[in-house]
């Protein structure tokens, strides 16, 4: 995990070095991605210790829990690093966030719908809440910072080339969240019966994550 | 590590095999595919490596020595048992190859008691027991109650079987190690026990629709002298002999947990079973202790109160035949048998020792000779011989085994001969099958007694030599005993030396044939694994010169289509990732049990990268984009976008259809709702699929912009059947007992009979008939001067018209198909063919719009993906079960193996099939005239662009699996699973092979024919044209 994180500052750094526009400093990127981390890291254990629930026994109640706390943190400090602040307020760039959640999360239940997740009214609640958790990893960071420019989704998204620190922020958690997601489904076919399975895919991608 | 080592010695051979083959190839052809090109080589010499008639030849070589390697490979691992058909009956109590005994082959039924009475008389040996009690206790290794190497089992075991370690200690039991041979599971050893016959595999799968045991065996021989049989336990009894019990109480086992009531269901008739006296046979079948295994491992604290429990039984069970016999002076014999044994996790299937260590345990005769003997080790299939000739019946036909003479000590000297002549004589016939050559049955007719045929030497020669000279010793051996008896002197010198001679004979017999039942050749396997893996690198080889080939005649093309296309190769990579994924999960048998969420997980993937692929190519400037080219380059991209989501939603439709695999099929899914719902909806979504498959097809083919008014003569002929499908549809389906009627056959025959002959007529006339715009419609004067434009203009018209053609045939080709699967399939099934049929034109309609994005290889990979995936939409696993046997009767009038075999292939194929066929709709997708050489359309290398990748790509993909799956079976063949599940899977592996080949010998062949047609056709009008030049320039 060190390591990882090593690695990923010495990445930001070599950036930093390189594109000189960049409007957040390393440190800053790190902090953000601390704070998350944190933030993550609280939620999980206010789920464990004050609701007395965790992702096997009550999945959707705690998937509930991280995304509000992820997505109230997420919202806040990405729009803090918002493009052309001097045209946009800050209340905007969350506003753009708010807005993102529920399109981001429309686009990763058609993701996890067509690999595979169930569609059940049964499921109805796991799956919305799993699907804005992601949205919130993947879409609300990238609409607070940039809102409806064309450009950058496509330079971040679909060609994944990312320029400068505030891209890789974006970028880094956004590609995590959903490699790690896609990693982690697949034991689910085993027969181990062990009910941990079902929800291998979300630890993993809080590793990717990480 | 002997299965270590047998694994590197396959290895090893084939290595070698290999590199033979490879050499001598070299060696016989100039097969210079090696030779490197560097781009800034010529074009020609690039050409001239790598003609058409090469490459069809070199695919064709590759794909005949893959047929003749999987040949191989599948006689050597699954060794086809030659079973005798038939029941023994008496002509068993006369020798063999007598021709005397051929014509009293008496065929009139006979009563039970006269069978009887007559198997007594002539058998000469009075049965020792009137009734059999079998208790089988599944899984209990033979160690629990004989200890090992001598030694006696743990004192906790010993303490915990007081009863019948006394019953041992005191010489009233005798118990021995019976090896079971492998698959050490349940219904095989049962069948083993029973007819003391070893299966092969192939036995299994060719009997998939039926599980009844069909060959001789005890059951049915005691069935036939009137035995009266009561069956409590497993219930995998009275799948294997329906109808021959008289009360039975099954139990299942399914629940693994339940270690009590599984056997409390046996024990609670014992008591009213033991009080009653009607019946001859008794068979227990206790789950429980397999049970205890498979949860808590050989050394459960449960294992312990288990073997209590079933010391219990064996004692009341005991005391009971007591009481009979001195009440009623029935002499019962109780047999204690395990199937098979457990391994230290209490798994079993494999052939450890500890597997394969059962126990068969007689209790019920007095006196044994060696009482303290009590490890003797035996095989499994000794039982049924030995129980055959205590009751006195037949031995059955298929058994290899040997008596277990200690039971047979209370006869005389003339009866225990003549019994071991039985038993040789039984195995003499089987031999006789096995070794045509063998012929001293006839000999042994007129062995006499006072000819000294005995040799003091061994034995040697050739098998049959062998064999003939070991039986005929002892016979010779037992004859002159019984003159000298009769002499009244009685040698007992004589008497050993037959027996000897009788036993050397059927140990030697019973080895050879039990091996030859399971023996796996290693020279088989390695040639086979080597020959395939040498195709398997052709293919690839061949597949990897054509890439490079067409890559460099696009490079020039390429240099001016903008720069992003060279950046991404997601999708290249996650093609070839998702061969990796497919080959590392076949290793494990869960992963192939759930095959289906693999092969769509990696689809939808794929399909989803393809997505983010069209999304790259939108250009920055979209919403402001007002040139002409832009907008169409919008418009593909809309069209890509549209067809990948119709893919992917239909994709995610087929897999919510069918549960499928093997452990989750409980939970639901589309099918079961809509059964649950009724027939109505069902017949109701039918019919609702056909026309939408009907019109979809019809609008496809109105798509064909050229030509409109002959495409739709093509359309309305096919609408012929596709109406009368629809009327088959409406007026029988959803009626069982109307499906089979004579109507409705007829019906199936006569849309069998259109269907063919539509299909064979118009694509032999199609190409002939196709509309070219011809000599008149461009003979305008002013052309005739400029033959080289006009040359050009021609070949191109004739490109147009070969894509036309390709594209009706390809058309017709997946429309009869479509049509056949939704009169054969079941109606569940008729959405899930309509949405492949989406699937795959929606394909089509994005390959068409992306020229240059995509190699063709992963276009044509990404359509044998959706096939594989479709394959299990559609409800097949990799068990045999899901074959639909049902719909292979349709439209049959009398039972025919090959006909209902082959329309099962047609319904389980039924998406790779379709997807194959539509290769050749894809080949006129692709816009081929930028690569052609303007001046002279060579049509041998327009087929080599065209038709290539279509053929080669599934080939190659199909020989990598191929590969992968037959190495992953070598170092599985000793898996629990390796029967269950990797058997099976390597079925459909081998099924899936035939289905590549048929599919590209269709595509290849319709190509090359249509092809040569317009070779044909541009002949003749370059000869009409010069004709008509001549007479211009003359007149």
């Amino acid at each position: 995990m060190a390591a990882k994180k090593k690695k990923h500052t010495k990445a930001l750094r070599k950036i930093n070095g390189t594109v000189s526009s960049a409007s957040a400093s390393q440190l800053q990127a790190f902090m953000l991605h601390v704070i998350c981390g944190l933030g993550l890291a609280s939620a999980f254990w206010v789920a464990h210790n004050v609701y007395s629930i965790s992702l096997i026994s009550d999945p959707s109640q705690t998937l509930r829990l991280i995304w509000l706390v992820e997505a109230l943190i997420v919202i806040l400090f990405y729009s803090l690093f918002r493009q052309n602040p001097n045209e946009c307020s800050y209340l905007k760039a969350v506003g753009r966030g708010l807005l993102g959640l529920p399109a981001g999360a429309v686009m990763n239940a058609f993701g996890a719908i067509v690999l595979g997740a169930p569609v059940h009214i049964h499921y109805f609640r796991k799956t919305l809440d799993w699907s804005l958790l992601m949205s919130v990893f993947t879409f609300v960071p990238a609409a607070s910072i940039f809102g409806s420019s064309w450009i950058d989704w496509q330079r971040i998204f679909a060609h994944t080339k990312p320029i400068g620190c505030i891209d890789y922020m974006i970028c880094l958690p956004a590609h995590g969240a959903v490699i790690g997601a896609w990693f982690g489904a697949w034991p689910m076919p085993l027969d181990w019966e062990r009910p941990w399975q079902v929800f291998v895919l979300l630890p993993l991608n809080m590793i990717c994550y990480m | 590590m002997a299965s270590i080592l047998y694994f590197r010695r396959v290895l090893f051979c084939s290595a070698l095999f290999l590199l033979f083959f490879i050499s001598l190839f070299e060696f016989l052809t100039d097969f210079d595919l090696e030779r490197t090109h560097t781009p800034t080589e010529s074009l020609n010499l690039t050409m001239s490596s790598l003609t058409c008639t090469k490459l069809t030849l070199f695919t064709v070589i590759a794909v005949f020595i893959q047929i003749i390697g999987l040949l191989l490979f599948v006689l050597g691992f699954f060794p086809v048992k030659s079973a005798l058909s038939g029941v023994s009956g008496v002509e068993s109590y006369r020798p063999p190859g007598c021709s005397s005994v051929q014509n009293q082959n008496v065929t009139t039924p006979i009563s039970h008691e006269l069978h009887r009475s007559l198997y007594r008389e002539l058998s000469e040996i009075p049965p020792l027991f009137d009734r059999l009690i079998l208790m089988v206790i599944d899984g209990l290794p033979a160690e629990f109650v004989l200890g090992k190497d001598g030694k006696p089992p743990p004192k906790a075991l010993v303490e915990a079987m007081p009863f019948t370690q006394s019953l041992l200690a005191k010489g009233m039991a005798i118990g021995y190690h019976a090896k079971a041979a492998s698959p050490t599971v349940t219904m095989p050893r049962l069948k083993a026990v029973v007819s003391g016959a070893i299966g092969g595999f192939l036995d299994i799968a060719f009997n998939f629709n039926t599980q009844a045991l069909s060959d001789d065996n005890l059951i049915g021989q005691f069935f036939r002298i009137g035995w009266k049989m009561v069956m409590l336990g497993d219930e995998t009894w009275l799948k294997l002999f329906p109808g021959l019990f008289t009360r039975h109480d099954g139990v299942s086992s399914f629940f693994v947990k339940d270690t009590v009531h599984v056997d409390h269901n046996v024990s609670r008739h014992l008591n009213e079973e033991l009080n009653r006296t009607d019946w001859n046979m008794l068979i227990l079948h206790y789950l429980g202790l397999d049970h205890v295994g498979h949860t808590g491992g050989r050394n459960s604290v449960l294992m312990g109160p288990k073997l209590t429990e079933m010391d219990e039984v064996i004692e009341k069970i005991h005391l009971s035949t007591i009481q009979t016999r001195n009440i009623d002076n029935e002499r019962t014999l109780l047999m204690v048998i395990s199937d098979h044994g457990m391994a230290e996790n209490g798994n079993h299937g494999g052939s450890s020792f500890e597997e394969t260590d059962s126990l068969a345990l007689f209790i019920g005769l007095r006196n044994y000779y060696h009482a303290s003997a009590s490890h003797i080790t035996a095989h499994q299939v000794d039982i049924a011989p030995t129980l055959a000739l205590l009751f006195g019946v037949p031995i059955p036909k298929n058994n290899v085994g040997i008596l277990l003479m200690e039971n047979f000590h209370s006869l005389t000297d003339d009866q225990q001969l003549r019994a071991l002549e039985l038993n040789s004589w039984q195995l003499l016939r089987l031999l006789e099958v096995q070794l045509p050559d063998l012929a001293c049955g006839s000999l042994s007719c007129n062995v006499s007694g006072d000819f000294h045929w005995y040799h003091a030497n061994k034995c040697t020669g050739g098998v049959e030599e062998m064999f003939c000279c070991l039986f005929l010793d002892a016979a010779a051996l037992h004859k002159s005993w019984k003159s000298k008896k009769v002499a009244g002197a009685n040698n007992r010198d004589d008497y050993s030396a037959s027996v000897l001679a009788y036993k050397e004979f059927l140990k030697t017999a019973s080895q050879w044939i039990s091996r030859r039942a399971t023996n796996r050749p290693i020279g088989l396997l390695a040639a086979g694994l080597a020959v395939m893996v040498l195709s398997c690198m052709l293919l690839l080889r061949l597949l990897l010169q054509l890439c490079r080939e067409v890559h460099l005649r696009k490079e020039p093309h390429l240099s001016d289509v903008n720069n992003n296309m060279h950046k991404g190769h997601l999708d290249q990579t996650f093609v070839l990732a998702i061969i990796l994924i497919l080959v590392l999960s076949m290793g494990s048998s869960s992963m192939v049990e759930e095959e289906q969420y693999i092969w769509h997980f990696v689809t939808s993937t794929l399909y989803l990268v393809l997505l983010r692929k069209t999304i790259q190519c939108i250009p920055p400037g979209m919403v402001q984009g007002s040139l002409g080219a832009i907008r169409g380059q919008n418009q593909r991209i809309y069209i890509q976008t549209c067809s990948t989501i119709v893919i992917l939603v239909s994709g995610r439709l087929l897999r919510g259809w069918h549960q499928g695999g093997v452990n989750w099929t409980h939970l639901p899914d589309i099918s079961k709702w809509l059964e649950q719902a009724g027939s109505a909806h069902i017949k109701a979504i039918h019919l609702i699929s056909c026309l939408l498959v009907i019109s979809l097809s019809l609008y496809t083919l109105s798509l064909l912009s050229s030509h409109r008014n002959f495409v739709m003569v093509v359309g309305f002929i096919f609408l012929f059947p596709g109406l009368l499908v629809l009327q088959h549809i409406i007026k029988y389906n959803n009626s069982g007992f109307a499906a089979s009627s004579y109507g409705a056959t007829l019906m199936a025959q006569i849309i069998y009979t259109i269907l063919g002959i539509f299909t064979l007529v118009i694509v032999i006339a199609l190409p002939w008939l196709m509309p070219v715009r011809n000599l008149e419609t461009c003979s305008r004067p002013d052309l005739y001067l400029a033959t080289d434009v006009l040359s050009d203009v021609q070949s191109k018209l004739l490109l147009g018209g070969f894509r036309d053609s390709t594209y009706v045939i390809g058309w017709v080709y997946m429309f009869c198909w479509c049509l056949l699967q939704l009169l054969l399939q079941q109606p569940i099934n008729s959405m899930p063919v309509l949405l492949l049929l989406i699937q795959i034109l929606a394909s089509m309609c994005y390959y068409s719009n992306s020229d240059l994005h995509l190699k063709q290889w992963v276009e044509v990979g990404a359509l044998y993906y959706l096939a594989m995936a479709g394959h299990f939409g559609l409800g097949n696993t990799n068990t045999l079960a899901t074959i639909d046997v049902a719909g292979a009767f349709i439209g049959i009038s009398n039972h025919s193996t090959l006909f209902s075999g082959i329309l099962m292939f047609v319904i389980t194929y039924a998406s790779p099939m379709l997807v194959l066929l539509s290769m050749v709709m894809y080949i006129s997708l692709k816009d081929t005239i930028p690569l052609m050489n303007a001046q002279d359309v060579d049509f041998g290398h327009l087929l080599k662009m065209t038709v290539g990748f279509p053929c080669l790509v599934p080939l190659g993909l199909n020989s990598i699996f191929l590969v992968a799956y037959t190495i992953v079976l070598l170092l599985m063949r000793n898996h629990l699973f390796v029967w269950s599940v990797f058997s099976p899977k390597y079925m459909y592996v081998c099924a899936t092979t035939t289905c590549v080949f048929i599919g590209a010998f269709i595509v290849a062949s319709t190509g090359i024919y249509t092809c040569m047609v317009f070779s044909f056709r541009r002949m003749l009008q370059n000869s009409s044209r010069n004709a008509s030049q001549e007479r211009m320039v003359s007149g």
